[in-house]
């Protein structure tokens, strides 16, 4: 049975760039959906299960940050990848940490991405596989 | 002081096992790793004090790897080996985090100073953090 | 004298002179008689004359030491509001670049539809797009490169055989040197002791002047690497070209973030002030001289022991 496509979320507070990203990872057979702030990012999660969720860390109100530490907290099992326009080794570091899968520096190469999300992916699927 | 703990990576199965005897035998604790890969996984599981790291690997190459342990261990010390001289790939390297080069072939008792002196930066790096 | 005029605490003192040394005179005359009373009291007056001078010039010069001392600090405090100014901004560049970025994939994409991928007369509108995607990853490079230099570049302290560390760099850069027929010429000190310094960051610094070096010559040519020891407290490590060297004009730019001779596209500018603001943070310092008609020559200079800085 071949593998279904990867679902990814993407939480970003620009609504030009999640639609974008939404429409160029569909275009490389991904199911995405976007969601335009950490509520409403943290509200869907609850409701879907996704593999990958795509977070942006500089958004008003709830914070990546603070996103990334609810996620952790509900013990949601979705890969978090965060995507961001800075990030010092010390805050890649400190992500690692609280639970991300890895980052990317925005603006970052599609193919990048795609590969990123589909090790992710595989990745879910492994874990997936080891609990079912 | 204990035996620092050494893993090499490099793609050349007889380079890894060379290696590893040797430095057995001189109070390094050595193990190898043929791939990027393999290389992180083994960082996973357990505490590596210095990486000696092969620039030119197939699949994920040197940098790309470096850039991982980076990343993920910042306090392991990388020491680069590279066959053939290549700025780019020095200037990369650095900027990227690795601590010092070695060319191939190289001299052992050379190879050794600078892994002690990568270990040590590790000390006082941990000192600071700590 | 001259140093003694020349100061303000000099001037002060300058009147003094002439009054120790009637009372000099006086003194020492007062138990001799005739020409050998007269000639040591004359001794003793340009002695005391003297030793006045000395104390003048030793305020001047420690008063001309303070000066350097905060105008550096000033520079490294300047560089450290520009780095951080220019992170600032790198960051939030970022972010609309991402979007021009994916605006240029999603609009290739429009133009790949079925009814449009036929249509020759949309090549033009492609290449456009296409070179609007290629100019948001020259920007990419730019902004990732300053975000990665203004990363916190802590020194950490080592003993450093600073011949040997040059020694490696060089052998590096040799293999691509003599496939362009250049010449690396060693000329090391005999014996240096070793130098409390950040190996790790001091490497890069070197690479990077050997690399200018190479730019430079391009083909056919020699590089002088040596190493010496201009005073007792501090080792020099100097890269000279025989290349066409640098103008007065860039001279005063040189180490100025951004600051490139290479065309447009080529390398952004950003290795010597890296450097600098390495060698800022080892205690140490970086120059440039270009002569007219000798290449280039630069020099590192590097404390044997950082001088107290806590880094």
């Amino acid at each position: 049975m071949p593998t279904p496509p990867a679902k990814v979320l993407v939480v970003d507070d620009e609504e030009r760039f999640g639609a974008n990203m939404v429409k160029i990872l569909e275009a490389n057979g991904i199911k995405a959906r976007h969601a335009a702030d950490g509520e409403e990012g943290l509200a869907e999660a609850a409701r879907k299960s996704y593999d990958v969720i795509l977070l942006d860390m500089k958004m008003p109100g709830l914070s990546g940050k603070d996103v990334l530490k609810r996620l952790r907290e509900a013990k949601v099992p979705s890969k978090v990848v965060v995507l961001t326009g800075h990030a010092s080794v010390d805050d890649a570091v400190e992500l690692i940490n609280m639970g991300a899968y890895d980052y990317l520096l925005k603006p970052c190469k599609t193919e990048q991405l795609v590969k990123m999300i589909s090790l992710a992916y595989e990745q879910r699927l492994i874990e997936q596989r080891e609990l079912g | 002081m204990e035996n620092v703990r050494v893993l090499v990576v490099d793609d050349e199965k007889d380079f890894v096992d060379l290696f590893v005897n040797r430095f057995n035998k001189r109070n390094v604790q050595a193990s190898g790793a043929g791939s990027g890969p393999d290389a992180l996984k083994f960082l996973q599981e357990q505490p590596v004090d210095v990486v000696v790291l092969d620039l030119k690997m197939p699949g994920m190459d040197g940098i790309e790897v470096l850039k991982e342990i980076k990343k993920r261990h910042p306090l392991v010390e990388v020491i680069m080996l590279t066959g053939h001289g290549s700025v780019e790939a020095g200037l990369q390297g650095m900027g990227h985090g690795a601590y010092d080069f070695i060319m191939k072939p190289f001299n052992i008792e050379d190879l050794l100073v600078r892994i002690h002196k990568a270990r040590e930066r590790k000390v006082l790096n941990e000192g600071r953090q700590g | 004298m001259e140093p003694l005029l020349r100061s303000v605490r000099g001037r002060r003192l300058l009147p003094l002179g002439p009054a120790l040394l009637v009372l000099a005179a006086a003194l020492v005359g007062r138990d001799l008689t005739g020409l050998p009373a007269l000639i040591l009291a004359l001794a003793a007056a340009a002695g005391v004359f003297w030793a006045v001078s000395w104390v003048a010039e030793q305020a001047a010069r420690s008063r001309l030491e303070e000066c350097r001392l905060e105008e550096e600090l000033l520079q490294s405090q300047k560089m450290a509001a520009i780095g951080q100014l220019s992170s600032g901004i790198a960051h939030e560049i970022n972010t609309p670049l991402a979007v021009i970025g994916q605006e240029a994939e999603l609009g290739l994409m429009e133009l790949d539809l079925p009814d449009l991928k036929a249509q020759a007369g949309l090549d033009a509108a492609r290449d456009n797009l296409r070179q609007i995607a290629l100019q948001v990853e020259r920007c990419r490079e730019i902004t990732h490169k300053l975000l990665s230099l203004s990363r916190k570049m802590e020194a950490i302290v080592q003993d450093t055989d600073v011949n040997a560390l040059t020694e490696d760099m060089v052998l590096l850069v040799e293999k691509e040197a003599r496939l362009k027929d250049i010449e690396l010429r060693r000329n090391y000190a005999e014996s240096l002791p070793p130098v409390a310094t950040d190996p790790a960051l001091l490497r890069q610094v070197i690479l990077n002047l050997l690399n200018n070096a190479n730019q430079a010559v391009e083909r056919q040519g020699h590089v002088v690497i040596s190493t010496d020891m201009p005073a007792r407290d501090r080792v020099r490590i100097s890269v000279e070209d025989s290349g066409p060297g640098i103008s007065p004009e860039n001279m005063a730019k040189l180490f100025t973030p951004f600051f490139t001779t290479k065309p447009p596209g080529q390398g952004t500018g950003l290795g010597l002030s890296m450097c600098m603001t390495i060698m800022q943070r080892l205690g140490g310092a970086i120059q440039a001289a270009s002569p007219p008609g000798r290449g280039a020559r630069f020099e590192i200079l590097l404390p044997l022991r950082p001088n107290g800085r806590g880094d």
